[in-house]
C-alpha cells in the first residue's frame, strides 16, 4: 500500500498549478463562461506543448504514455483552477476510444491529438438525454448516409473530430468524422454552467467506409473503457474544484469579521467547513482508490469506478451548495468565482453518466437482483 | 498510488479467513454486550484464541515479545474480523492500551501487563469522562495523591466500556493539586481488584449492559503505575485521542458493509427491490466505500507518523453518522418486522439490525461527540480560530 502521489506526478501536479494560477485566474474563467463561443486557444497551445493533451497517448503515437494515476493527478488540478477547455472529452474520453479501436484513422488523428494541433469531441447523447446505449437511436451506417441530431456536445466550436456513436444494424457503432464533412451544422445551447454545448445536426452527411471507428455493432464495448475513464476524471475534477471551494471557503472564515471575531471563530461556521473537508477528503480518496483499481484491472473496477462519480458528484455538488452559505452574499455575485466552482461541479456531475446511472451498475453489483 | 496488498498481506488476510472458518466466531461464549461498532461482542475466550495465534502482540517491538509487524496486519486482522461478524470488542481496547505502555509504560508495567494482554487475559477500560466533565473533559474532580510507595485515588467516573468484566482501567486524575485544566494530571493503570474500586452497571437503552460508572474511594495504586512521568497525563491523553479515534472506529467500514449485505440478501428474498429501495442500497454502498478510503488515508498518515487529526476526526464523524443512516434504512426495509428482538419468533436477520439500530445513537457521542470533532477538525486541521471559552 502507498497513498502518495509518485515524484512525476507531484512534478506534474506542481507544474499545472503554477501555470494554471498565473495563466487561468478565476477573471479569465468568468470572461470564457461569458462569452458564448469562448474558447481559450492560446491557452490550448501552451498546455500542448507541456504535453498535457498528449498524456493518455502512447509515446509510439507522438504521446507521453502516462498511467490512470497521472490523468488523475492532472486532471484534479484542472478542476481546482475550474479550467475551461476540451481536455476531458478530447484528451481523456476520446483518446481512450481511439486508443482502444486502433485503425489507421485512429492512429492517424492521435498525434495531432498530442501536439494539440486537432481536437476531438464526442456526440452520443440524444434527446432521451441518457448516456446508456440502449438509448441511441440515431441510425448509422458506413458507408452510407447519416441524418439525425445529437445534443449536449460539448465543444463543437473548438473541435476539428468528432467520434458519432449511434445504432448501427448490430448494434452500437462509433464513427470518426472530421468536423468540417458536408453537412455537420453546430448550433450552441445556451448553458448556465459556462460549458460550451451544441446541437449537432446531421443532413445527409456522406460516410465513407474507413470512418467506421472499431467493428460495426462493436461501438458499446468500444466506448466502454472511454465513458469509464471519463467518469472517473469528471470525479478527480469535482474534487479539485470541491478543494478550491473548501479553501474559498475557509480564507473567508478565517478573515470576515463580525461580532468582533472572525466568524470562522464560530461553531456554527466552523462545523460547517468540517463537513466539508470531510466530503472533499472522502471524495478523493474515493476516487484515488478507484483509478488503482482501473489501473491494475481489478475485476470490481467498474463499480469502483461507478461508486467514485456518483459519490463525488454528492460530496462536491453539497461542498459547493454549502459553500454559498459560508461564503455569504459576497459568494452570490458574479464576480466572486464560488458560482464558477460551483457550476463547473454541476456540468461534471452530470456528464459521462450521472448519479442514477452510476447507481444502477453499483446496484448489481453489491448483488441486487 | 497503491491501495492494494503485498502478497504477504494477502496471504496472512487469507490465514485469519482460515482461522475464522476454523473457529467460527458464533461458537465463542459472549461475556460483554456488542456496542454496535463494529467490534462484535466482547468475548474473553475469543480473544485468547486470537492471542493463541500471537496476533494481539503481532505489531509490538520484538524486545516486547511482539513480531514487529507493520500497522497493515493490524488492519487487516480488524477487518477480516469485522466483516465475519466476529466478537472480538475488547481487541481495540487491548491494542491502544498496549501501544501506550509500550511508549509511555514504566518498566513494571510493561513487564507485569504486556504478557497478559497478548495471552488475551488483560481486557480495559478507559476512565477518562466524569458527571461534571464530558465534552470538557478538563473539569474531571478525580485526584490522586503520593502516600509511600502508593497513589492514593479518589473519584468517580462514568460511560466506561466494560468496566465491569475488565481487567484494568485507564485512569485520567489529577495528580497535582495546585493545578488546572490541562496541567498537573496524570494516567494511571488501575486494577479493578484493589480495595476501594466500586464498578456499577449502567443499562443501556438497549436493554443490555455496555457502560459502567467507577467510584474509587482511597484506593492505592502502585507509585511506578503511572503511565510516563507525573503530570504528563493530558499530553498522553491527546497524543492518544487520535489513534484511539481511529482505532475505535476503522472497522465500521467492513461492519457496515455486513450489515448492507444482510440488507441486501432481505430485500433479495422479500422481493422489495423497487427502485427506490434499490438506489437507496446502492447509494449507502458508494458511502461505505468512501468511509473505508478515508480510513486508509488515515492508516497510512498514521503509520508515516504524520500528522492525521483532520482525517480522522473526519472519518469518525462520518463513520457514526453513515452508521446511523444505514441502520435507520434497515429499519425502514424491515417494516414493522424492524423493532423484534433477537428470539422473538419473527424476528428477521436475527434482530440484529434492531439492535445495532440502537446502538448507533450512542456512537455519535462516544470517543468525543461529533461536534467535538467538527469542532477539532475546523481548529486543528483548517487552522480556524478556537471559540473563547466561556468563564468560570
Amino acid at each position: 500500500m502507498d497513498l502518495s502521489l509518485s515524484p512525476a506526478q507531484q512534478l506534474l501536479q506542481h507544474s499545472a498549478r503554477a501555470l494554471l494560477q498565473q495563466r487561468c485566474p478565476p477573471e479569465r474563467v468568468q470572461e470564457l463562461a461569458l462569452d458564448p463561443r469562448g474558447f481559450a486557444a492560446d491557452l490550448w497551445k501552451e498546455i500542448a506543448t507541456l504535453g498535457w493533451p498528449g498524456l493518455l497517448i502512447p509515446l509510439a503515437l507522438g504521446g507521453s504514455g502516462g498511467s490512470v494515476g497521472d490523468a488523475l493527478a492532472l486532471v484534479e488540478e484542472l478542476g481546482r483552477a475550474c479550467f475551461p477547455s476540451p481536455f476531458i472529452g478530447s484528451a481523456i474520453v476520446a483518446t481512450t476510444a481511439l486508443t482502444t479501436a486502433g485503425g489507421r484513422r485512429a492512429r492517424e488523428l492521435l498525434p495531432a491529438l498530442a501536439v494539440g494541433e486537432r481536437i476531438c469531441t464526442l456526440a452520443v447523447l440524444e434527446e432521451s438525454g441518457r448516456l446508456d446505449t440502449d438509448a441511441l437511436a440515431m441510425p448509422v451506417a458506413a458507408p452510407g448516409r447519416l441524418t439525425g441530431r445529437k445534443l449536449f456536445v460539448a465543444d463543437a466550436h473548438a473541435a476539428t473530430d468528432l467520434i458519432v456513436l449511434g445504432r448501427g444494424l448490430a448494434g452500437p457503432t462509433a464513427l470518426l468524422l472530421p468536423m468540417d464533412r458536408g453537412g455537420i451544422e453546430a448550433r450552441p445551447l445556451d448553458s448556465m454552467t459556462g460549458d460550451k454545448l451544441f446541437e449537432l445536426s446531421f443532413t445527409n452527411v456522406d460516410i465513407r467506409p474507413d470512418d467506421l471507428l472499431g467493428a460495426p455493432g462493436g461501438g458499446g464495448t468500444l466506448m466502454a473503457p472511454a465513458f469509464r475513464l471519463g467518469a472517473l476524471a469528471r470525479s478527480a475534477e469535482m474534487v479539485g474544484a470541491a478543494q478550491r471551494v473548501l479553501e474559498l471557503c475557509v480564507e473567508h472564515a478565517r478573515v470576515r469579521v463580525q461580532g468582533g471575531r472572525p466568524i470562522g471563530g464560530y461553531q456554527a461556521v466552523q462545523h460547517a467547513c468540517a463537513d466539508l473537508y470531510r466530503d472533499v477528503e472522502s471524495a478523493r480518496w474515493l476516487t484515488w482508490e478507484a483509478g488503482w483499481k482501473l489501473e491494475s484491472r481489478r475485476s470490481d473496477a467498474d463499480s469502483a469506478v461507478a461508486m467514485a462519480k456518483a459519490y463525488c458528484a454528492e460530496a462536491a455538488l453539497r461542498v459547493a451548495r454549502r459553500g454559498h452559505q459560508i461564503m455569504g452574499a459576497i459568494g452570490y455575485s458574479e464576480e466572486h468565482p464560488l458560482h464558477l466552482f460551483h457550476k463547473r461541479i454541476l456540468a461534471a456531475s452530470l456528464d459521462a453518466g450521472d448519479a442514477g446511472l452510476h447507481l444502477e451498475t453499483v446496484a448489481r453489483a453489491i448483488g441486487l437482483s | 498510488m497503491d491501495f492494494g496488498l503485498s502478497p504477504a498481506e494477502q496471504a496472512f488476510a487469507e490465514e485469519v479467513r482460515d482461522f475464522l472458518r476454523a473457529h467460527p466466531p458464533e461458537t465463542f461464549p459472549e461475556d460483554g454486550t456488542d456496542a454496535g461498532y463494529g467490534s462484535g461482542a466482547h468475548s474473553r475466550p475469543f480473544t485468547q484464541a486470537l492471542g493463541e495465534r500471537g496476533w494481539l502482540s503481532m505489531s509490538w517491538p520484538r524486545e516486547h515479545g511482539g513480531q514487529a509487524r507493520p500497522m497493515i496486519y493490524q488492519l487487516i486482522l480488524l477487518e477480516e474480523l469485522a466483516a465475519a461478524g466476529a466478537p472480538f470488542g475488547p481487541l481495540p481496547g487491548c491494542l491502544q492500551v498496549a501501544d501506550s505502555i509500550i511508549r509511555n509504560g514504566s518498566e513494571v508495567l510493561q513487564r507485569e501487563i504486556l504478557p497478559q494482554v497478548a495471552r488475551g487475559d488483560a481486557t480495559f477500560w478507559q476512565g477518562y469522562s466524569e458527571p461534571d466533565a464530558g465534552s470538557d473533559l478538563l473539569a474531571l474532580k478525580t485526584h490522586a495523591r503520593l502516600d509511600g510507595d502508593h497513589w492514593v485515588l479518589d473519584g468517580h467516573k462514568i460511560w466506561s466500556s466494560h468496566a465491569g468484566i475488565a481487567t484494568y482501567g485507564t485512569v485520567l486524575a489529577r495528580t497535582d493539586p495546585a493545578s488546572t485544566r490541562n496541567r498537573g494530571l496524570s494516567m494511571l493503570m488501575v486494577d479493578n481488584r484493589l480495595p476501594g474500586m466500586d464498578v456499577r452497571p449502567i443499562r443501556s437503552l438497549t436493554g443490555q449492559v455496555y457502560h459502567y460508572e467507577i467510584f474509587m474511594d482511597g484506593v492505592r495504586v502502585p507509585r511506578d503505575w503511572v503511565m510516563g512521568k507525573p503530570g504528563e497525563g493530558f499530553g498522553q491523553l491527546l497524543k492518544g485521542l487520535d489513534t484511539d479515534r481511529f482505532w475505535g472506529r476503522f472497522y465500521k467500514a467492513p461492519f457496515l458493509r455486513r450489515i448492507l449485505g444482510l440488507l441486501v440478501e432481505y430485500a433479495n428474498a422479500a422481493l422489495l427491490v423497487d427502485v427506490v429501495a434499490r438506489r437507496r442500497l446502492a447509494h449507502a454502498a458508494t458511502e461505505i466505500a468512501a468511509l473505508r478510503a478515508l480510513f486508509y488515508r488515515a492508516a497510512w498518515l498514521i503509520e508515516r507518523g504524520l500528522p492525521a487529526t483532520g482525517e480522522v476526526s473526519a472519518a469518525k464523524v462520518m463513520a457514526d453518522e453513515l452508521g446511523q443512516r444505514v441502520l435507520s434504512l434497515g429499519m425502514e426495509l424491515l417494516g414493522p418486522y424492524g423493532v423484534l428482538r433477537a428470539g422473538s419468533r419473527w424476528a428477521r436477520l436475527r434482530g440484529e439490525i434492531e439492535h445495532q439500530y440502537q446502538t448507533s445513537w450512542g456512537h455519535t457521542l462516544a470517543g468525543g461527540t461529533s461536534e467535538i470533532q467538527r469542532t477539532t477538525i475546523a481548529v486543528r486541521a483548517l487552522g480556524l480560530p478556537a471559540e473563547p471559552r466561556a468563564r468560570g
